[in-house]
């Protein structure tokens, strides 16, 4: 056993590490399945929260310019010239809920400023605020879905 | 076994039933007031035990700890005792829990008592255990071979930060909300791990309902237990480390490196 | 029958449970090499007692002389003007109110880590057992910087901070919903 192992002959392994270290292989790899299914089964899969893909009402309701906020949906609804867009009010700094304004939006809580499409003009948020995907929904109502973000500047045309 | 020479018994049946009561119990009967007696007194209680019979003086001097790791056990066990008292009425409901706490407030017996001892231990606690670590550190505790320790006790630290912010939601006011809604979006700034450390804390997007349960299961189970394994490995270490740090310690190899 | 031995190498003691104490040498048990030691019963236990006890005296006051606060029903559209994290972590939104990646995942990371591997950096077995030994001047001082620096922060966030976090003097805050 003690010989040094010279290139032809195989590095010897004795049956009893062999079998040990496959059995400890097998421990471990259980354990790390184990663990892994316990933080897949943690990891949120349904939401329970409010729905996603939210009716905000018939195209013709809104007047061109208008921003209407929908606070329980945390969105807001925008009719351009271009047509319809949907802008989150969830400010991307810290999650408080940004309030709009004449000239954009602005977070009340730690003062980030954002323009009329939702980019950073001012405080510490570090991105824009998300764009939903507006489409219209079977009834002829707008249909936002929340899970779909859009690049900003993308309106749907009625 | 050979029993202790009996003595003339002047004793009731009655008294020796609850002798014979007392001694199944604590095996000893009175025990003498010297240091075999107060070496019994400690050993032979499962709760006294983690202490060692005989403890350096130098390590009892107040002005040494300040007694800020012994404050930070105590409230821990106060948390716990007013926690659990609390469980009886609290609801982990997005719609009823703020009506608890104002029923606690007002119409349940010191109720008032038990949150406000909850919420002020619970502040109490993350001081001191940070006084704590400020002690051990500047008086060069965290030095061989107490490294493991120190170790141990930042894990003990994160997981008081953890109990506290948990249970910060709880009361589901405005303060709660908005707290948990900044303090985990700092979480979700961390690269990877961030957003899905955010989506697991609060079970959605956003603070809501699903939030509240999970907190509520991490603040109630998963933390405390988690907090008592490794305040008992603390423990365990400090005497298997030789006691609490002292100037004995310096240069003089008690664990052979 | 063989002549056997049956002398205990340990005689039990009827008033002895087995134990550590019977391999001990000496009438007493001993802890470290030097005698300079207390019996934890009465001189540590009595101590802890008392502890416990201003502990406890200390929450029942404030609980009878400060509620906890509690504030209106969580409401998700109507934030608070500024929203503040628990105080221990006011330091932390401090930092993510002038950049979300320090405050956020480096300062955190590198304070966790740091105080990890300070055992393992610092190993020396120098200056153990006595506030601020003359030797440790380096690590204490470090530390020292630290905590001050953590408990600015803390403070900034909390009284000097107000409406869209901008900078209050505390005395003429106006908490703004």
């Amino acid at each position: 056993m003690k010989k040094k192992p010279t290139r032809m002959q195989q590095p010897e392994i004795d049956r009893r590490t062999f079998l040990s270290t496959l059995g400890w292989l097998g421990v471990g790899l259980s354990g790390a399945v184990g663990v892994l299914g316990n933080l897949m089964y943690l990891k949120p899969a349904v939401d329970y929260g409010p729905p996603t893909r939210i009716r905000v009402g018939r195209p013709d309701e809104y007047t061109v310019g208008i921003k209407e906020t929908r606070e329980n949906e945390r969105v807001v609804v925008v009719r351009e010239k271009e047509g319809f867009a949907a802008i989150s009010v969830t400010c991307t700094h810290l999650g408080c809920t940004v309030r709009a304004t004449e000239g954009g939006f602005e977070c009340p809580c730690h003062g980030s400023q954002f323009d009329n499409d939702g980019f950073v003009t001012g405080g510490p948020a570090p991105s824009p605020l998300a764009w939903y995907q507006v489409s219209i929904a079977p009834n002829g109502e707008l249909e936002v879905d929340k899970n779909v973000k859009i690049p900003a500047g993308t309106y749907l045309r009625v | 076994m050979q029993a202790p020479t009996p003595t003339p018994d002047k004793r009731t049946a009655v008294g020796m039933f609850f002798e014979s009561v007392y001694r199944s119990i604590f095996r000893y009967g009175r025990l003498p007031r010297d240091g075999e007696g107060a070496s019994y007194a400690v050993f032979n209680s499962l709760f006294l035990h983690i202490h060692p019979v005989k403890v350096a003086k130098h390590s009892l001097r107040f002005t040494y700890t300040f007694g800020l790791g012994v404050i930070a056990t105590c409230l821990f066990v106060f948390l716990t005792f007013t926690g659990v008292w609390l469980m009886f009425y609290y609801f982990p409901s997005a719609t009823e829990a703020y009506g608890r706490m104002l029923d606690l407030r007002s119409a349940v017996d010191f109720g008032f008592v038990l949150r406000n001892v909850h919420k002020w231990a619970a502040e109490a606690m993350v001081f001191f255990v940070v006084l704590h670590m400020a002690r051990v550190f500047f008086t060069g505790a965290y030095k061989p071979p107490r490294e493991f320790n120190w170790i141990i006790g930042i894990i003990l630290l994160l997981l008081t930060l953890g109990l506290s912010f948990t249970g910060y939601l709880l009361p589901w006011d405005q303060l709660a909300f908005w707290a948990i809604t900044v303090g985990t979006s700092i979480a979700g700034y961390a690269p990877v791990v961030g957003e899905p450390l955010r989506r697991f804390l609060l079970g959605s997007d956003s603070v809501g309902q699903e939030a509240l349960i999970r907190f509520y299961v991490l603040h109630v189970v998963i933390l405390p237990g988690l907090l008592s394994i490794f305040l008992a490995v603390h423990f365990w270490r400090i005497r298997k480390d030789g006691g609490l740090s002292h100037p004995a310690d310096n240069d003089t190899p008690a664990i052979k490196e | 029958m063989k002549d056997v031995d049956t002398t205990q190498v340990y005689p039990r003691d009827p008033r002895k449970t087995y134990g550590l104490m019977e391999l001990v040498k000496g009438t007493r048990p001993t802890v470290g090499l030097d005698e300079d030691t207390v019996y934890a019963w009465p001189h540590l236990l009595v101590r802890e007692l008392v502890i416990f006890l201003v502990v406890a005296a200390c929450l029942l006051g404030a609980a009878f002389l400060i509620d906890a606060p509690l504030e209106e029903i969580a409401n998700p559209n109507s934030p608070p003007n500024p929203a503040k994290a628990p105080w221990y972590f006011l330091g932390l939104q401090e930092l993510v109110s002038y950049s979300a990646f320090v405050g956020g995942v480096l300062v955190p990371t590198v304070i966790v880590l740091g105080l990890m591997l300070v055992p393992y950096i610092d190993r020396k077995r120098v200056g153990i057992g006595v506030w601020f030994a003359r030797e440790r001047w380096l690590a204490n001082g470090l530390f020292l910087t630290f905590l001050v620096v953590m408990v600015i922060l803390i403070i900034i966030g909390m009284y000097f901070r107000g409406p869209n976090w901008g900078f209050v003097l505390p005395w003429e805050a106006t908490t703004g919903h």
